[in-house]
């Protein structure tokens, strides 16, 4: 648009404001359409070319006999490379070559399936071999670790037996009672650097004499 | 990016063909490629080159790929009067008329050329002579 309004300019033409929506056709003029013919060109009438009435005869000729051969040139042409007459040559011989093709992709196809076939059964034994071993092999490991898990159970319950004889029952309470008062147990104690007892002033017992007694 | 110079080989199949000239080159120096191509858009396939400057030899150089050209012209493509003339003129098609016409003429304009210079010589002469 800008540079058509300065083309525009240049030519000295564009007198009135041109409107932003009019449309102009890109063309390569040398003046715009609307130019009327320049005055000293009115009435110049452009002389056409006289061509001899033996040339022109000649040329017709000359035109018609080419017109005919390229017109045979072609139609040959055609006839040889045109790929749609070419698809509709001899159905027969297209459906028997069809067939031909058929039989053939069915042949191959059924070897190679065959191959396949024999392929995929073994693998498939190879995997069902696989799945079993795998099954078994967890089963045997999971009776090992059953084993295991009962005599570690039975360890602790040996155990559990081995300590029940030291146990507190009703009926010997009050045994255990009085074995408990007449030994009492003191922990309430300090001990020096030399591994000495020092027992509180409260807890001494007459009697002991080995041992340090200290007042709190 | 641009098609390749040696066409794209894309193409409609209801879409006009036509064999042409291409004009390829820079200003001054032009260079054809003969190419099937349908108007606006970018060309199928390139068929042969011609460069209309003459060489050293006096010769303007001109390629064509017949088999291509048999191919689609069977398959239906126009062919340009340009290309017509420089295929009568290789012998693929027959001499097309224009080419009879500008011969005849270009002789016709030797003829009188000559005549011309032979009629100078001899007002020459008998200026001379008088």
């Amino acid at each position: 648009m800008l540079s058509l309004t300065h083309s525009l300019r240049s030519l000295a033409i564009a007198g009135e404001a041109i409107p932003s929506n009019y449309k102009y056709q890109a063309v390569r003029w040398r003046k715009p359409r609307w130019v009327p013919k320049a005055k000293s060109k009115i009435f110049k009438v452009p002389e056409r070319p006289v061509i001899p009435e033996e040339e022109k005869l000649e040329l017709m000729r000359l035109y018609n006999n080419y017109r005919t051969k390229v017109k045979s040139l072609r139609s040959y042409l055609v006839a040889k490379h045109c790929t749609k007459f070419q698809a509709s040559e001899d159905p027969e011989e297209q459906r028997r070559l069809f067939e031909e093709d058929l039989q053939h992709c069915i042949k191959m196809n059924n070897e190679w399936n065959e191959k396949q076939r024999i392929f995929r059964e073994q693998a498939m034994t190879e995997e069902l071999e696989a799945n079993l071993s795998y099954a078994r092999k967890r089963l045997e490991d999971e009776l090992i670790k059953q084993e295991e898990k009962i005599k570690a159970i039975e360890e602790i319950v040996q155990k559990q037996k081995e300590a029940a004889k030291n146990f507190i029952l009703p009926e010997n309470i009050d045994e255990a009672i009085d074995k408990a008062l007449e030994n009492p147990v003191d922990y309430n104690f300090a001990i020096t650097l030399n591994g000495e007892k020092i027992i509180g002033y409260y807890n001494h017992k007459v009697g002991d004499k080995n041992e340090n007694v200290v007042k709190q | 990016m641009l098609p390749p110079a040696s066409g794209t080989g894309i193409f409609v199949n209801s879409s006009e063909k036509v064999i042409r000239l291409l004009r390829q080159g820079c200003t001054n120096r032009p260079f054809f490629h003969i190419r099937r191509k349908n108007q606006h858009r970018p060309v199928i396939e390139q068929l042969g080159t011609f460069d209309p400057m003459p060489n050293e030899h006096n010769e303007k150089l001109t390629s064509l790929n017949y088999e291509r050209i048999r191919y689609w012209i069977g398959n239906g493509a126009h062919v340009s009067q340009p290309v017509e003339q420089l295929l009568g003129l290789a012998g693929f098609f027959p001499i097309h008329p224009t080419s009879y016409m500008t011969a005849w003429r270009n002789r016709r304009a030797t003829k009188e050329n000559q005549e011309k210079s032979i009629s100078v010589e001899a007002d020459d002469k008998n200026e001379v002579k008088q």
